[in-house]
């Protein structure tokens, strides 16, 4: 089930938060959220919830493996067990049949290629469940005695198929014992609202001009490129940071506080920045379980960024478009850390703004093509070697129809409510109005999504096929 | 309160200035708060001053009292939405079908094992509750003129242009690249045909009324319908001077193969005069001259099949339609002509075939103001919405009698020419001219013996009312809904004459394909 559609919205959405409020205590309001969590992940994958409970199963009785063996063999073999069982598991779903594809390429053998449907969010719970296993290994949390509570954790539907990853430690005690004040409502219901917006009035919105654009990249101009890969840049934000409002902000309605996916990505300076700033929660967990290990000796340093890189470009999707585009990235991280920080810092801010830009739009270039002929004809395009032309006449129509939203959409990029809040605080009487304007925007934001929704055919998360 | 105390108060206190200070503090600016402890209170020998912590607290309470207020209004705002919402979606009466889309809307799933477990059940509730809110169709005006407008600005000032879908500058000129079968030829094209695909907008499958009775009954034509021309319709749309103009990409080879297909028909069936007669669209005629560009030309096309005919008689609609181009003959809302654009056309063909043909005083005109055709589904633009036209037919006032058959030319059944437009909820092209998913044969009082086979897409539909004062017989079969041998077919009906006639995009985009299958079925 998607966020953007009327059917959670309106149907599955109050009949949940209705039943949660109605639930007396923790326990009842947790049995509550399973029920909830399973049915919303069961709408989507009637079969694969089965899978998604094994995986919880597993990791939960490593978890019990490793408290009970603490500090001893049994402890270490619990925790690479899990680890092994999670990464096998997100092996074969997602990735054996470009695994087997790519071999039959290269030494041209026949081996039959799997038809595996990928199950909706097995990277983000199995993320999650291989930092659960390790931080209990790490000992910075202990492992959970009771099953229905780790389940509560990994299925909690507001960030099960499409983050944030969130980490068993980020809501450990909440789990336990949560205080649910008017204020947190408030906030949440705003959260959701606005996720909805970014998705359902920008990004949607503007995958109609990705698709005209970039969709017909055979006969592309340099300005129809760039203006779909921007307009894609933008979108992709608009569709994953509004999911990841959504999954905050229905957190926070039942009392949990997730950690922020997202701080406004495209006001960086550099691309080492960008990643501080995009899936946050994806580039901690590389950084915190990846980065260090200790497998490349003393070129560690370098030898864990390029496997961070591998493995970021590898995680979004089994195409070689996202390893190369991970690679990609992993390559200006280099350069930027053999530039050092200080020097980069005495480069001129302008300079540093338009260089980071240009690197992330042609990113999300990268990110888009699958077809690795059409990401050639796109570079191609975009620095003018094979287009039809600089620019055409339905360029400029296709820009004017949407000079608005694009407009929008760039200053929607930027921390516009942050700044408010910041002018806001300033006084009581301000935050007051800050927190009533909030309040009617949020309500304006929530009918104008619902309104475009009827329109709507399908518009899942981009995420969702990660 | 003890002496002492007192003292220590009046001193600690301070003067009405230390306490008005506070007061205004307190008052005046919230934060930050000031509060002690009591183990704190019990170390000091400072007496704490009680008139002016209540004053705190009581700010504090205020503000928070306030605070609590607007996100309860908060709450009560969105939360209503919500629930309002919910109410809506859930209990009001939902839509059964959508009159703009031309389709049936989603139903509720019927449940099994195997539609739970492959998700479709499930996937079907919300795609029920989703598609078929209460007052859709007003909705969706909503969207189209108040909120889709605020995207942008129209282009080029007063042509009020907008792109929907993709386009590129073409260089119109002739395409030279080698077609992929030979360009006159009766062997089987190196790639098999494929079936009809469809890109439309509609995502819900509806049915056809396949099997209409003697009275027609109100039933809506399918989604397929709606793509009589095929997928490229819905995707590459240009609006300008409040009409919708759909952007022809060219033939690439296609045109050939058309004509190469023609060219079986007429070997398969040498006594029997084939003709072809494709038919422009409104963009041959209603593009201004500065977007020219953005579409191939058809007349080249068409050209290229003239001289690709193995003793097909090639009919030139383009012109006879060129010539009336200022007058009403396509659709300025929708992607089909109108039937006067039929009555040109038609009349071009009678030419060619050498038959008689009534003059249009000899037809009762019928006009349905306020119409809004498909383009506006396709696109959903405040510019054609906001411009509804005149639907304007033509009823033959020939003695006809109309038999439909299923598309296997079995069942037959008893109809009219024209369906009765009263019964629907919208009128127009559909609606008077019914589905395509029929053989309809029209006996007519004609009496000169010649019996017409039209192979068509929906574009032909309104050819018919224009030739029963031509043809003693007329077979209408849709090129894509048609379970028969053709020559079988052409043979069992005794036919003197065969036309194909289509769209551009038909007659060189995947639904030509049909044209092959059916000679081979």
């Amino acid at each position: 089930m998607v966020f953007s559609r009327l059917f959670f919205i309106y149907i599955f959405l109050p009949l949940c938060l209705l039943a949660y409020a109605a639930a007396r205590g923790i326990k009842n309001k947790n049995t509550v959220l399973i029920i909830f969590s399973l049915i919303f992940y069961a709408w989507g994958e009637p079969v694969y919830v089965l899978l998604m409970v094994f995986s919880a199963f597993v990791n939960y009785i490593a978890g019990l493996c490793i408290k009970k063996y603490r500090g001893g063999k049994g402890d270490t073999i619990a925790a690479a067990g899990a680890v092994i069982f999670d990464f096998l598991m997100l092996g074969i779903f997602k990735y054996s049949g470009f695994i087997v594809e790519n071999v039959n390429a290269l030494f041209s053998s026949s081996i039959p290629v799997p038809d595996i449907k990928l199950p909706i969010g097995i990277s983000f719970y199995t993320f999650q469940t291989v930092s659960y296993v390790i931080d209990c290994h790490w000992e910075k949390v202990e492992p959970q005695k009771s099953f229905k509570k780790y389940l509560l954790y990994l299925s909690l539907f507001p960030q099960l198929v499409a983050g944030p990853i969130v980490r068993y430690s980020t809501i450990e005690k909440e789990i336990d014992d949560r205080s649910i004040k008017i204020t947190d409502v408030s906030y949440g219901l705003n959260r959701i609202a606005l996720g909805l917006g970014k998705k359902v009035i920008l990004a949607n919105q503007l995958s109609i001009v990705v698709d005209n654009s970039l969709g017909n990249i055979a006969d592309a101009t340099v300005v129809g490129a760039w203006y779909g890969a921007v307009a894609y840049a933008m979108q992709i934000y608009f569709d994953f940071s509004g999911y990841s409002d959504i999954a905050i902000g229905l957190g926070r309605v039942f009392g949990f506080h997730f950690d922020e996916n997202f701080r406004h990505p495209f006001i960086c300076k550099d691309i080492t920045e960008f990643w501080q700033r995009w899936h946050i929660s994806l580039s901690t967990f590389f950084r915190d379980y990846l980065l260090y290990v200790p497998i490349f000796g003393k070129r560690r340093k370098y030898g864990g960024l390029f496997l961070v890189w591998l493995c970021t470009g590898i995680w979004h999707g089994a195409s070689w478009n996202f390893i190369l585009w991970g690679l990609y990235y992993g390559v200006f991280v280099f350069l930027e850390m053999q530039i050092g920080k200080k020097r980069m810092k005495k480069i001129p801010v302008v300079i540093r703004h338009i260089y980071s830009k240009l690197v992330i739009i042609v990113g999300f270039g990268i990110f888009y093509f699958e077809d690795l002929g059409e990401l050639g004809k796109f570079f191609r395009t975009i620095v003018g070697a094979d287009s039809t032309g600089l620019i055409g006449i339905q360029d400029k129509i296709a820009l004017t129809n949407n000079i608005y939203l694009l407009i929008v959409s760039v200053i929607c990029t930027f921390p516009i409510i942050e700044g408010i809040k910041k002018l806001t605080d300033k006084s009581f009487a301000g935050r007051t109005a800050a927190s009533s304007a909030a309040a009617i925007s949020s309500a304006a934001l929530l009918l104008i999504s619902s309104i475009l929704l009827v329109d709507a055919t399908t518009n899942p998360f981009l995420y969702f096929r990660f | 309160m003890s002496k002492k105390k007192r003292k220590k108060y009046s001193k600690n206190s301070g003067s009405k200035k230390n306490s008005a200070a506070l007061n205004k503090k307190a008052s005046g600016k919230p934060e930050p708060v000031i509060s002690i402890s009591a183990s704190d209170r019990e170390a000091t020998d400072i007496d704490i001053p009680v008139k002016p912590k209540i004053l705190v607290d009581k700010a504090k309470l205020r503000r928070t009292v306030i605070n609590n207020s607007v996100a309860l209004m908060n709450v009560v705002l969105v939360g209503g939405i919500l629930l309002t919402g919910s109410v809506y979606t859930a209990a009001f009466k939902h839509e059964t079908k959508a009159d703009d889309e031309n389709r049936y809307l989603a139903e509720f799933p019927d449940f099994s094992i195997s539609s739970y477990i492959n998700g479709d059940y499930t996937e079907g509730i919300a795609n029920y509750f989703d598609d078929t809110v209460h007052g859709r169709a007003h909705i969706k005006e909503f969207i189209a003129d108040k909120l889709m407008p605020l995207k942008g600005r129209a282009y080029g000032g007063e042509e009020e242009v907008e792109l929907y879908g993709q386009a590129h500058e073409h260089d119109n000129e002739p395409v030279t690249a080698a077609p992929t079968t030979a360009v006159v030829t009766t062997a089987a094209p190196t790639t098999e045909p494929v079936s009809i695909t469809e890109t439309a907008a509609a995502v819900t499958e509806t049915d056809a009324p396949t099997e209409p009775t003697e009275a027609p009954q109100p039933k809506l034509p399918s989604s397929d319908d709606m793509n009589a021309a095929d997928g490229e319709v819905t995707n590459n749309i240009l609006i300008v001077n409040k009409r919708g103009i759909t952007l022809y990409g060219g033939g690439w080879g296609g045109e050939l193969q058309y004509a190469s297909y023609l060219n079986e028909y007429k070997a398969a069936l040498p006594d029997v005069n084939v003709y072809s007669m494709p038919l422009p669209t409104s963009c041959s005629f209603y593009l201004p001259d500065k977007y020219k560009s953005l579409a191939a030309s058809e007349k080249d096309d068409f050209d290229k099949m003239a001289a690709a005919y193995d003793g097909v008689i090639a009919v030139d609609a383009y012109s006879n339609l060129q010539e009336h181009a200022d007058e009403p003959i396509y659709s300025r809302t929708d992607h089909h002509w109108q039937p006067l654009g039929a009555y040109y056309a038609a009349q071009a063909f009678a030419k060619a075939a050498d038959v008689p043909f009534d003059d249009l005083s000899d037809y009762e005109e019928v006009v349905l103001p306020g119409y809004v055709g498909t383009l506006y589904n396709f696109t959903q633009s405040s510019k054609l919405l906001n411009n509804p036209e005149d639907f304007v037919y033509y009823k033959p006032k020939h003695e006809v009698t109309v038999t439909q058959y299923d598309t296997a030319f079995n069942n037959p059944v008893s109809t009219s020419l024209l369906l009765d437009p009263s019964y629907f909820g919208t009128s127009g092209y559909y609606m008077v001219f019914g589905a395509d998913s029929r053989i309809a044969h029209v006996h007519t009082d004609c009496g000169n013996g010649r019996t017409l086979v039209i192979f068509k897409d929906s574009y032909g539909n309104a050819l018919l009312p224009m030739l029963t004062g031509s043809f003693e017989n007329i077979y209408l079969c849709d090129i894509r809904y048609f379970d028969r041998n053709a020559v079988d077919f052409i043979k069992e009906v005794g036919a003197t004459d065969l036309l194909f006639s289509m769209c551009s995009y038909s007659a060189v985009g995947v639904n030509k394909n049909n044209i092959y299958n059916n000679l081979h079925k």
